[in-house]
């Protein structure tokens, strides 16, 4: 990991337009959520407006948080360590433009389709087939001008960073052509109980294979750069890497549990659910092994500091995941506010901390100048981690208010009134986290563009 | 081990490869082809509503997948894979934000839907469901069908049901409040009939009364109870107007088992599943003590006075 002539004077421009993508797009993504969230509680806030109706507009809020936000995110900062990592130019910052304009108008048709009720009504794969299309389309693009970057590489060791992305991207390419079910472009489904199991499976990969592959390789790049210390243990990589792929990929089913599915793939996806701590445990083990006696550092640097926040609440959310996959747990956290809980844990604790520190990371050291304002990104800190932290409080209760009260024989329609105050303390956390995401697009455009910083 | 490009790229190619025969094509493989008892073909304008329910996204809060468990909740059927063969894509749903819905059709009468469809408060005052009005009323009507399709053949015969008790309480409507009010008692049993509200008025029964009032009631029956509330232009036979009621043979046991059996037919629910024996009595009491004037709480026969009564 060092630098040299060869990488010095680079433009970025691709990463330049992930990091400002994803910037933009998590202001959008939490206004969706904050006003399904506002809907929960007045439902007739926006009412016979068809395109905000709350089931548009939540599979906008899901989509947009995945592949809007963290995703290119997670890329701007890959974009930025690829070269560096391997001592070598970004293979071509055109094709990189081209593919980042082509992401964004990927997602402005994502919205406008799904706003306007084109939707194949599967969660995580509603996107209709054109876009799926366009989707693939930009993974094959980003995949080339990585592989390419590869191979033009001077460095020789693949570092894990590397490892991750790339099979990210292609694992990714390679699931969501299958999940959205490409060669049935009207309904992109299966039939029956296969188009549920196939669906999940591609669903929990979402996370599995894109999310937390490139977040992992972005800890593992900013971690050891943030404490100057060498990684952990390379044998720990090695195991983290290949046990991800291959235990993650079995767990899909665990979302069917209490659903006619064989009984032989509930039993595979809950053993493989617990055996989640494998590939989580080795990569935590690796990167807090390596920060071990240098939390200062990691202070010091507001993008370590989101990164390894991100850390911990893979923890939490990895712990807990595994918990849920168990069928008497599941009982009570099936079909209510526990799993949205969890997926925001999962999914804006962990992935969206780690893509906001990529980001804060890698910006100042792409514009050569500091950070346009470090106490606009600790706001951003603190009102994400506190965000995150009331809302999977607030939601967790909420869940066992209706898990157990459902338990107990109570009507869906008994607890609905129960829970109204939670929805109240989950639409108001959204707002700080929406609020501190339009300051956070501020101080990113800042630092790229009229940055008054000296640079360095 | 060396980690190459070919490595990272072809090797989580082929362990992906793998996984997906096993996990993916072998439960295909092995899929379940019988339909069940329940199962038939959906007609195209159910299939219409279909499509507007995924269109509007009604999967992200009703699930369509009864559990084992869901016998706790009061389900009569628990889900097999042969009910699902013919759906594309399935809509088993994730969250339960609203109830489920496998097998919701034929539960209400087509115009109760309506109703809830044009504001779901109209019907469920605490219902936090967006109103669907903007799809237009054709739509409103398609999705209507597909709702009450579902559970499929159990479907139908509720819904043959529904529509013989229709046209019943429609006749017993049209021959005039007197009529009318004769044929609902007569359709008590009569043991029911005879029997009073056994617990004595008291400001508390009223108040737990009035609650549940507003709760499950006020969208028909309206705030004063004249069966003018929000619901009520959609609705046929209209709901009741209780101030009718007065000397007219009304008893507790008669509100009672309305509310507790509903009025096939009629957009009257039941509220079996929803609200327990005490409740029942006290929204039964608080109708009559407010819109009947005219309460037979804790008149003979009564029978040993309840342990908890002042």
């Amino acid at each position: 990991m060092t630098t040299d002539a060869h990488t010095a004077d680079q433009p970025y421009l691709t990463a330049k337009g992930f990091c400002i993508t994803s910037g933009l797009w998590l202001v959008v993504a939490t206004f969706m959520g904050l006003l399904g969230a506002t809907e929960l509680i007045a439902p007739d806030l926006t009412e016979n407006i068809g395109w905000l109706v709350f089931g548009r507009i939540r599979p906008i809020h899901v989509n947009l948080v995945l592949f809007g936000f963290v995703t290119p995110g997670l890329l701007g900062a890959a974009f930025y360590y690829f070269p560096r990592l391997l001592r070598t130019r970004i293979y071509s910052d055109k094709l990189g433009v081209v593919t980042v304009l082509l992401w964004n108008l990927t997602l402005v048709a994502a919205v406008v389709s799904l706003a306007a009720g084109h939707t194949q009504g599967r969660e995580y794969a509603e996107m209709i087939w054109p876009i799926d299309m366009l989707v693939v389309a930009v993974f094959v693009l980003v995949f080339i001008n990585l592989i390419m970057t590869v191979r033009q590489r001077r460095e020789p060791v693949l570092y894990v960073s590397v490892w991750y992305v790339c099979a990210a991207v292609v694992l990714t390419g390679a699931t969501f052509s299958l999940g959205n079910v490409i060669w049935q472009p009207t309904s992109g489904a299966l039939v029956g109980i296969p188009d549920a199991i196939l669906l999940w499976f591609y669903g929990h990969n979402v996370f599995g294979l894109l999310l937390t592959p490139l977040a992992a390789g972005v800890a593992y790049y900013v971690i050891p750069r943030a404490c100057q210390s060498p990684l952990y243990s390379h044998t720990l990589s090695l195991l983290g890497f290949w046990s991800l792929i291959v235990v993650y990929t079995h767990i899909g089913t665990h979302h069917l549990l209490q659903v006619p599915v064989p009984t032989w793939l509930k039993v595979i996806s809950i053993v493989d659910s617990v055996a989640m701590v494998i590939p989580v445990m080795a990569f935590l083990i690796n990167i807090w092994y390596t920060a071990r006696g240098r939390l200062g550092a990691i202070h010091a640097d507001i993008g370590a500091k989101f990164v390894f926040t991100g850390t911990i609440m893979y923890f939490f959310v990895s712990i807990q995941g595994s918990m849920m996959a168990l069928p008497q747990v599941q009982r009570v956290t099936h079909f209510n506010n526990w799993v949205v809980a969890h997926a925001h844990v999962g999914v804006l604790g962990f992935a969206g901390m780690i893509a906001l520190g990529g980001l804060y990371y890698v910006l100042p050291r792409i514009a050569g100048k500091p950070l346009y304002s470090r106490f606009l990104a600790d706001f951003q800190y603190w009102m994400v981690l506190i965000g995150v932290v009331g809302f999977t409080s607030v939601l967790t209760i909420a869940g066992l208010v209706q898990g157990h009260a459902w338990l107990n024989g109570e009507t869906v329609y008994r607890v609905i009134p129960q829970i109204h105050v939670y929805y109240v303390y989950r639409a108001a956390l959204g707002l700080m986290i929406f609020i501190s995401a339009v300051l956070g697009l501020y101080n990113i455009l800042r630092t790229l563009y009229f940055n008054p910083g000296e640079a360095r | 081990m060396k980690m190459t490009p070919m490595a990272v790229v072809v090797g989580s190619l082929m362990l992906l490869a793998a996984i997906v025969f096993m996990v993916v094509y072998m439960p295909w493989a092995t899929r379940v082809e019988e339909p069940s008892e329940i199962l038939r073909p959906r007609s195209d304008v159910e299939a219409r509503g279909r499509a507007l329910y995924i269109a509007n996204g009604c999967v992200y809060c009703h699930s369509q997948s009864i559990r084992t468990i869901d016998w706790g909740l009061g389900a009569e059927r628990i889900a097999q894979a042969g009910d699902y063969i013919l759906d594309q894509p399935i809509l088993l749903g994730s969250a339960r934000t609203g109830p489920d819905l496998s097998q919701e059709g034929g539960e209400h009468p087509d115009d109760w839907h309506i109703a809830h469809f044009t504001n779901p408060r109209y019907t469920r005052t605490l219902s936090i469901m967006p109103a669907v009005a903007y799809l237009g009323q054709q739509n409103l009507e398609d999705l209507t069908a597909y709702v009450q399709g579902l559970g499929l053949k159990q479907a139908d015969r509720r819904m043959q049901r529904q529509r013989f008790w229709k046209q019943e309480a429609i006749r017993a409507y049209e021959a005039g409040p007197v009529a009318n009010v004769e044929w609902l008692h007569a359709t008590v049993p009569e043991g029911w009939r005879n029997l009073p509200n056994p617990y004595p008025t008291s400001e508390a029964g009223l108040a737990r009364g009035h609650k549940l009032y507003q709760d499950f009631c006020l969208g028909c029956h309206g705030p004063v109870g004249d069966g003018m509330g929000p619901a009520q232009p959609y609705l046929y036979p209209p709901p009741l107007n209780f101030t009718i009621l007065k000397d007219r043979g009304i008893s507790g046991g008669i509100l009672y088992y309305q509310i507790m059996n509903g009025i096939t037919g009629t957009a009257m629910p039941y509220f079996k599943k929803e609200l327990e024996s005490e409740k029942i009595w006290d929204v039964g009491n608080y109708v009559a003590v407010y819109f009947i004037n005219q309460s037979d709480a804790n008149t003979e026969p009564r029978g040993i006075d309840a342990a908890n009564e002042p």
